[in-house]
């Protein structure tokens, strides 16, 4: 009998392992609102070293706009930039159509587009693509952290000109 | 009503075991640092090493037969995330394993065995038992070693060889390295009393080459039970073949099994040539007459970081017939990809056997697994016997009257229409 129990209760353990789908959450669904007064051109996962781009939101949104609701295997701490078409008046230049050589990363200028200390905006000026040395991208980044299941992004300015976000 | 909450309330309800009730407090509460993906990619490796030593410790014997089955279990999904260049990734980390070793008798002297050892370990973000859910940054790969083995006791001497399968079933392209998806190695393993050599083969390169000088005399195989033989040490020395970025970076690791009182004490180190040092001690104590099947270990490791600090990671584990519990232990280190900060409960049958005996892993003598016959007390018996016979017959007292003594009250109900009022 006691063997009995011992094993309907190896049982029971065991059985956590093969049904713990029902209640672990293993993608998120990710909408995104904007609360900003610029366009969102995309948010994207990015590798630590800055290297790797995983788009999630591929879909420009616009001031006070949502989303789409786009599911991906995104659950733990993640590095999210937020990509707008500007900031505080300085524009996205047009899209360098040339491939980026990976050698003249390096080279790249990161500016800080907010008033105050410490800003989260900033601008990457590529001189490896652009001899001009026009303005290549403008974004924000940020570490969140995704529960898995419906989460909902919220992006939004304070009053130094920097981007809050909001996960809910 | 989620499983957790069904699963502690049975626990509670039937009072069986409070452990499983701590484990899934602790684990529940205890979050790990995350594996990397380097860990991951060397999973193959890992195992493969470790499935030819769990060999090299049955063949040992060479006969009789021996099962190590069993599966790690953490029910928390932030237990033991994964470390990816994007971040930390929830999910869980796996190894499920078996190794079967059995062998038949030829003549007197000949034993015929046949073994395979299979593992499978990975991280994905859902944990199984069979059929993984195959996650966007799941890494699952397999080792499957399989053989023959001949063994004559009349010369006291084993030879086995046979295949190793290296196979990847999934890695996601999105965060781990390029790796051959398939890999074929050969191996053997000769021994000639305690002293054994095995070495494994990729092509007509070598990949370990392994000498065992098991010393201690073990009654399991022959060997006394006491005794200074008993305190010789078991040694050996695996000459590791890898490669780092182009170059040989192959290296000695250097093993001593001591026993340091009665055969329940040991003492385990390891130590890495040329570079490397200090690898790890582990203080064995495996409680007397149930060889090795219960063990409690404290462990202390080196760890390997890459270009970090070489901390030292203190830990232990218990181990009690079917359910191991490891806190950075040594061993869950280096097989479940760098495990540490969290408890780990591992379920296993690890079971050797040879002619009716029974013993655990690595073990000197065999567990006394004879039933222990019940025997009554042939005069208590008599004198009950003769209890009975003498109940209800007449004696006589010192008045010369006969007396009859009632054993026992008797009750019997009677109906009131026939009792005679």
């Amino acid at each position: 009998m006691k063997y009995l129990r011992m094993f309907l209760c190896l049982v029971a353990l065991s059985l956590t392992a093969c049904v713990s789908h029902v209640f672990t959450d293993t993608t998120t669904r990710l909408q995104v609102q904007n609360k900003t007064d610029v366009t969102i051109l995309g948010v994207d996962i990015i590798s630590e070293d800055g290297k790797s781009v995983q788009p999630w939101i591929r879909d420009a949104i616009e001031p006070g706009e949502k989303s789409r609701v786009v599911e991906e295997d995104w659950v733990g701490t993640f590095r999210v930039r937020v990509r707008f078409d500007k900031w505080n008046g300085i524009a996205n230049a047009t899209y360098c159509a040339k491939e980026i050589d990976v050698k003249v990363r390096p080279q790249v200028v990161v500016k800080s587009l907010a008033k105050k200390s410490e800003p989260n905006v900033i601008i990457t000026d590529d001189y490896g693509c652009s001899q001009e040395g026009r303005v290549h991208m403008v974004y924000s980044e940020t570490t969140l952290d995704f529960e898995g299941g419906s989460q909902y992004l919220v992006v939004s300015q304070d009053d130094d000109g920097n981007v809050v976000f909001k996960l809910k | 009503m989620t499983n957790a909450v069904y699963l502690e309330m049975m626990i509670m309800k039937t009072g069986l075991n409070k452990i499983f009730f701590l484990l899934a407090l602790a684990t529940g509460v205890a979050f790990a640092d995350p594996i990397p993906t380097e860990a991951l990619t060397q999973g193959g490796l890992v195992m493969r090493d470790r499935q030819l030593r769990d060999i090299g410790l049955v063949m040992r014997g060479g006969r009789g037969g021996f099962i190590d089955i069993g599966y790690t279990y953490t029910p928390s999904s932030e237990q033991l995330q994964l470390k990816s260049k994007y971040g930390d990734h929830d999910g869980f980390a796996f190894r499920h394993h078996y190794g079967i070793f059995g062998s038949w008798v030829l003549d007197s002297v000949s034993h015929l065995g046949f073994l395979t050892w299979f593992d499978r370990a990975g991280w994905d973000s859902q944990d199984f038992f069979f059929f993984p859910h195959y996650g966007e940054f799941a890494h699952i790969s397999s080792a499957f070693t399989w053989g023959f083995s001949y063994t004559n006791t009349a010369y006291d001497a084993t030879v086995a060889l046979g295949l190793q399968h290296q196979n990847l079933e999934l890695a996601s392209q999105k965060v781990y390295p390029d790796e051959s998806d398939s890999l074929l190695f050969y191996w053997a393993h000769a021994r000639y009393k305690n002293v054994s050599l095995q070495a494994s083969f990729y092509r007509n390169t070598f990949q370990t080459i392994r000498l065992s000088l098991d010393l201690e005399s073990r009654e399991l195989y022959g060997g006394t039970g006491h005794g200074f033989k008993t305190y010789l040490p078991n040694l050996n020395a695996t000459i590791y073949r890898r490669k780092n970025n182009g170059d040989d970076d192959n290296f000695v690791r250097l093993n001593l099994e001591q026993n340091l009182y009665k055969q329940m004490l040991y003492a385990d180190v390891s130590y890495d040539f040329p570079k490397g040092g200090f690898h790890s001690a582990i203080l064995k104590y495996y409680p007397d007459q149930l060889s090795r099947m219960v063990g409690f270990e404290a462990s202390c490791l080196r760890r390997n970081e890459i270009g970090g600090s070489r901390k030292l990671l203190w830990g232990g584990a218990i181990d009690i017939l079917i359910l191991r519990l490891a806190y950075n232990s040594a061993f869950d280190y280096d097989n479940m990809f760098g495990a540490k900060g969290t408890l780990i409960a591992e379920i296993h049958l690890d079971l050797g056997s040879i002619g009716g005996q029974f013993f655990g892993r690595g073990a000197a003598k065999a567990a006394p697994m004879e039933t222990t016959q019940k025997s009554r007390d042939p005069n208590k018996g008599l004198y009950y016997r003769s209890e009975l016979r003498n109940t209800g017959t007449p004696t006589v007292d010192a008045q010369g009257n006969k007396v009859i003594e009632a054993k026992g009250i008797r009750y019997e109900k009677v109906d009131a229409t026939q009792g005679g009022r």
